[in-house]
């Protein structure tokens, strides 16, 4: 049966080729929401590990972010937040009418991105994602907002898309960065969590490989039961807690070590420092510092790509609309 | 096959819910006991389809693998009303925390020559289908009835053979560990919410960022730490929040709770195995209904228990309440490297009963 006929007829283009165009690709692929003939992806560094995987699961690489836009309908931007000026300015003159540009870099808002692109065409569709590492394996957690120019279809899109690689919901974009702290962040606090199960399990005597299953089942299996239940954490906690019993005198240890604040300040912590790093975007400072001149040359490299066009200069400016001298004809 | 649960709460409704789900077993073909019909789970399993008695006799006649799924301290109870009732069929699987193979053969030996004991310890995410099992096999136990236990456990989740004394540690890893998990889902649902999130979608998005964390981990070779790594950008919003956890201790609590609960476990299993029990921990209501069933016998004017639960003696009910004057009054048989002596009271220590208050096989509906 052609994949091409079971959902998405339209081709996606990455705008990046490191772990998290590797793990949507993936995810993609094995959910069959498009065939990989339809996916293109680009990045100025070959050596990418993520750059083969990419190659063998049949998705086209090209070093040309150019050539990404052109093959692409829905675009995403897959690369870190201070590298999106630059491929905004980078391909600005060839974004048409059809594209959907969807940009995953945390902290980036999307009216930086619209005032970028309005300068090369006057209804840019933006829309802004934020998601996480289990899309990998088809269990990931994504929210979205659309820009003005953005249509519902856009959004209905995005949404079919990410939704065969987990839970995708619309909210608006204020809410983002406490997304990033909950569940952009999650997957780290419940690796973290699973080595120390894993190191308790040892210490009673388990072996490892057996104290990490069991350890990153229960956690699993509660996750699941929470999310086909309708009944708050706390009851499903109290149904589990018999009295007297094993897991009462467990809770009390974590209680009594405030598990319960860690936790909170650790969405908090990612939260603020995602707002910090927004607000640095949006002052418009970046040291040159941080591009590597290597990286720099690569894109100076390609076709059509002039060191003015993006936007390389002593200036700091990267959201300056002063760019606009510098636009392509 | 057919398949019975002594006790008719959470636990056995959780297992029927799961291998129903699974299509590993047909409704029909399981039986429920319990002497309490009030337990919400009782209605929930009759909805199901399984068939539900008051009458442990009945369950075990019924059955070919017959599951305990009663609490601790309820199990020599158990034992002693369905002793005469197993036959060379019966695979007898005891989910009771801190009760040992052992303990249970040397029960049934008195009625069989060689009863199929096997021991499990199983977590609440099988009625999801997830859930976490291990299982250890008695001396009489053949292979095919590892293989047939494990085809019913693997239908609701993993389940792996260990060695029996492992599964205290197991208990404290998986056989808590959903309860950690829920805290740890109330937590991080409060941390979103205190940074904007409408409470709905943070429960959400918490449980959705821990199932995919883990489904990463049991489908990657890869170290729990590496995951962790590929996480955390450089400066990032992740590495900044590992860090208060780390700061606050995190891994610790956590290990200290796996150690906690094992602790606890081999605490409860300590004291089964030292035959004390109080009295005042079986509720008089359910040793009344225990005593009402067809064929458990009682004296004529004074019921007769022993609170040696696992005592070798046979032909004797196993613990003694003589009722008197409508009084209760304890008499304890104490023995003593085969022999018995009895009269004095031992000092009844409340704290050691096995399972404090609660003594319903159901309860609130617990595990461990």
């Amino acid at each position: 049966r052609c994949l091409c006929c079971v959902t998405v007829k339209m081709s996606v283009g990455f705008i990046g080729a490191g772990q998290l165009a590797h793990a949507l690709v993936k995810g993609f692929t094995a959910a069959g929401v498009i065939a990989t003939h339809r996916i293109t992806a680009s990045s100025p560094d070959t050596d990418l590990p993520t750059v083969i995987g990419l190659r063998k699961m049949g998705a086209y690489f090209t070093t040309s972010n150019k050539e990404t836009v052109n093959k692409s309908d829905v675009l995403f931007l897959a690369v870190k937040p201070h590298i999106i000026p630059f491929v905004l300015d980078e391909i600005g003159p060839d974004i048409e009418d059809r594209h959907l540009i969807v940009s995953c870099a945390a902290g980036v808002t999307i009216s930086s991105i619209e005032k970028k692109l309005l300068q090369y065409r006057p209804a840019p569709k933006v829309i802004r994602c934020m998601t996480n590492t289990p899309v990998v394996v088809r269990e990931g957690a994504t929210v979205y907002a659309t820009g003005s120019h953005a249509e519902v279809e856009d959004g209905k899109l995005l949404e079919q898309l990410m939704g065969s690689v987990g839970y995708c919901t619309e909210v608006e974009e204020d809410l983002i960065d406490a997304v990033t702290g909950l569940s952009g962040s999650g997957p780290a606090y419940a690796f973290l969590a699973v080595d120390a199960l894993a190191d308790g399990g040892v210490k009673m005597g388990l072996p490892r490989r057996l104290a990490v299953r069991l350890g990153a089942q229960a956690l699993l299996g509660a996750a699941k039961m929470l999310l086909e239940s309708e009944q708050h954490p706390g009851q499903l906690k109290d149904n589990v807690a018999s009295p007297g019993g094993a897991t009462i005198h467990a809770l009390h240890v974590m209680e009594s070590g405030g598990f319960r604040s860690l936790l909170i300040n650790a969405v908090e912590a990612s939260c603020i420092r995602t707002r910090e790093l927004q607000h640095l975007a949006d002052q418009e400072k970046i040291s040159p510092a941080a591009i590597k001149k290597t990286t720099l040359d690569k894109v100076l490299q390609q076709p059509g790509a002039t060191a003015a066009g993006v936007g390389v200069r002593t200036g700091l400016n990267l959201f300056n609309s002063s760019t606009s001298k510098h636009k392509k004809n």
